[in-house]
């Protein structure tokens, strides 16, 4: 299956190779692509305002004037990433001109959104007369409630409404960008502590490295998501995004050290360290360029698995009330009000379920795969 | 043999101590206590409270200490094992985990040895077939149910067969049923069973995936190992090989998991509690979280987490006991 080693094949592409073989990855990876771009797109994808509207001989863009600086700064930033993508070759010619633009559009995006209102309007565009109106898939905001409550799935409303009238269908695309913030959010605070935490253990040793594995082993011993409750619940955070965020970041971050403590141990011995110690390099330049590195593959994997668990809590958090709550659209919050209708509003159960269900498989796929590509003794062939 | 269980004994004292400290900070110098001071609790707690009251109360839960004073006086009674008094009905924590901890435990325990029993087959099948469609799908399934949230399973198993529109086989809610204490002994049992045979089931999918996962693995290694190749090479039954060779081999490593899982089945046992009205820890949990019933809160997290602990405990003794050749030094 796999096509013959190519000689020169840098350590990425031989991941990529291994990762590309396994269909199940490949497809999972597809997936997360496609949750990234609904959460990018999601006020286009559903909103109550019109995407174009003509009337009176007037063009305009009502959808533009309905984003909260949080949407255009999500949606500024994904395109911010997309750009940065297809231009990396520049970045490598011209590293200093390339960052210099980075920071410009950051500054101006920034000072426009400091300087711009967001045009709250009530009114929908979907009774609005127009000559001709481009409404968005799912023509209701995520936080609208109308008077049709418990509407099954029907082509208006392709994931039903909820007890107030809101459509689920917009409540999920809404939602997708809180799971994936926090998972990715938090599961880099846990990276940046786990990173710090095991690369010292793993290459100062000694007692450094006796304090840290005690303080993991402590951590480990208390069950995580009671941990988070009484951190959430003590610190106040509910419905706090930016708290949540950092509590499950700062909970989760064992499984990386003890990982990040392990590669470092076994790598510091090894003839291409003692190289550059020998050669004069710092200690910070070992780790950062030489250390880090080569442990980044095992890294990868924990950090998807990860991203994965960390969905998992926000959405077991928002379902027993301590994450995120209505009115902002959470996964884990449509569930938890579905519970009061079980008896008859499947769908409420359903469609929420389903999306997680299907985000953390993905991403557990993902890191299934990713692991089997760093590591090809495990590989089943 | 002696030495080591005497070191790994002494190592477990740094750890307690690591964890009634965490425990204590959090739930002590957290700004959310402050609360706790204005009256009975949280949101519930719009009552003013006259100075005298205050001051009392915050004599009565030693708040007018420093912390760490207060903190030597906490451990000591926790020595003793007196948790102190919940803050909402003055009753010993100790007493009303006690009322609680059995229904979690049976529940976390039962969940376990289920998935246990089920877990084993399933990663040694796997294993022998290898490769084959029956390890592909028995992998795929038990992925897909690795990913699956407990609660929204919870939720679709109410939905289908507890009441609903659909199947009504099962109770939907409670440890039992309203009428439990007319019941005679056996109708009482059997009343429980029916009560916990969803919670159970939601709490076990996910522990069964990964535990039958990793016994894949274990098996796999053990297959590939030279005294497999001498068992088959000697004409043994190829039944034989791998239920008394390789099997014994590969259950060390897989049995110790067990430990991993607490913290695991703790955590869900809390979500579990709260979807199925179970009178659990989980749920007093909630209840003190609500009402900010620190002394409460205290008690279950550090008895969590020494539970856990002594998981751990048990998995490296079992394991230099079961495996005589790791060397325990």
């Amino acid at each position: 299956m796999n096509s013959a080693p190519v000689l020169h094949e840098t350590y990425g592409q031989r991941l990529w190779r291994h990762f590309c073989a396994d269909s199940f990855a490949r497809c999972s990876l597809g997936i997360v692509i496609a949750l990234f771009v609904i959460a990018a797109l999601a006020p286009f994808l559903a909103n109550s305002h019109a995407i174009v509207r003509v009337a009176d001989g007037h063009v305009t863009f009502p959808i533009f004037l309905s984003l909260e600086p949080i949407e255009w700064r999500f949606l500024l930033y994904v395109l911010l990433a997309a750009l940065i993508y297809f231009s990396r070759r520049k970045f490598r010619t011209q590293p200093q001109r390339s960052l210099g633009v980075v920071f410009v559009y950051i500054v101006l995006v920034e000072l426009w959104l400091g300087f711009s209102h967001p045009f709250n309007d009530p009114t929908n565009d979907r009774d609005r007369p127009a000559s001709f109106k481009l409404l968005p898939p799912v023509a209701y905001s995520p936080i609208e409630t109308t008077p049709d409550q418990f509407v099954p799935p029907t082509w208006k409303h392709p994931c039903g409404t909820d007890s107030t009238g809101r459509d689920i269908a917009a409540r999920m695309l809404h939602g997708a960008r809180i799971s994936l913030s926090i998972g990715f959010v938090s599961q880099s605070i846990s990276l940046l502590v786990g990173i710090t935490l095991g690369g010292l253990a793993g290459y100062y040793r000694g007692w450094l490295d006796i304090g840290v594995s005690r303080f993991v082993e402590i951590i480990e011993c208390f069950p995580s998501l009671l941990l988070i409750l009484v951190v959430i619940n003590f610190t106040g955070s509910q419905n706090n995004m930016f708290c949540i965020m950092a509590v499950i970041g700062l909970t989760s971050w064992t499984g990386v050290t003890r990982l990040v403590r392990g590669e470092f141990l076994r790598l510091s011995g090894q003839p291409f360290t003692l190289a550059a110690q020998a050669v004069g390099a710092s200690d910070f330049r070992v780790i950062v360029r030489h250390l880090l590195p080569n442990a980044l593959g095992p890294i990868l994997v924990v950090a998807t698995f990860g991203v994965a668990s960390a969905i998992l809590i926000e959405s077991s958090l928002s379902f027993l009330g301590f994450g995120m709550q209505a009115p902002t659209p959470s996964w884990g919050d449509i569930l938890s009000e579905s519970r009061r209708y079980i008896d008859f509003a499947w769908w409420l159960a359903f469609f929420p379920g389903l999306a997680m269900l299907v985000t953390i498989m993905s991403y557990n796929f993902v890191g299934e795969g990713l692991r089997d590509a760093v590591d090809p003794r495990l590989r089943v062939k | 043999m002696t030495t080591y269980l005497i070191r790994r004994t002494l190592l477990l004292l740094p750890t307690l101590f690591g964890i009634t400290l965490l425990t204590f900070l959090l739930i002590r110098l957290a700004p959310g206590n402050a609360a706790l001071l204005k009256g009975g609790g949280g949101e519930n707690g719009g009552r003013a409270m006259t100075a005298e009251v205050r001051e009392q109360t915050i004599k009565l839960y030693g708040l007018d200490k420093d912390p760490l004073s207060a903190y030597v006086d906490w451990i000591g009674k926790v020595f003793r094992l007196d948790l102190g008094e919940s803050i909402v009905d003055h009753r010993a924590v100790a007493t009303k985990i006690g009322e609680r901890l059995p229904l979690t435990i049976s529940l976390a325990g039962s969940a376990l040895i289920l998935s246990y029993l089920i877990a084993i087959p399933l990663g040694i099948i796997a294993a022998i077939k290898r490769g084959q469609v029956v390890d592909r799908s028995i992998s795929f399934v038990v992925f897909v149910l690795y990913s699956i949230p407990s609660f929204a399973a919870a939720l679709v198993l109410i939905l289908l067969v507890a009441g609903g529109d659909y199947l009504n086989l099962l109770p939907m809610y409670g440890a039992s049923s309203i009428n439990a204490s007319e019941m005679g002994l056996f109708a009482w049992v059997w009343d429980r069973v029916l009560h916990l045979v969803l919670p159970v089931i939601c709490l076990t999918y996910a522990s069964l995936s990964y535990i039958s996962r990793y016994a894949r693995v274990s098996m796999l290694e053990a297959l590939g190992q030279d005294f497999v190749r001498t068992a088959r090479a000697k004409g043994l039954p190829e039944r034989l090989v791998i239920l008394r060779h390789a099997l014994r081999n590969a259950l060390i490593p897989v049995i110790t998991v067990f430990a991993l899982e607490l913290p695991v089945l703790i955590s869900g046992a809390v979500i579990i509690e709260q979807i199925f009205s179970l009178p659990g820890m989980g749920q007093l949990m909630f209840q003190a979280l609500e009402a900010r019933d620190g002394p409460v809160i205290m008690g279950i997290t550090t008895l969590a987490a020494i539970i856990t602990l002594m998981g751990y405990f048990i998995a490296d003794i079992l394991y230099v006991l079961v495996d005589p050749r790791i060397s325990y030094q």
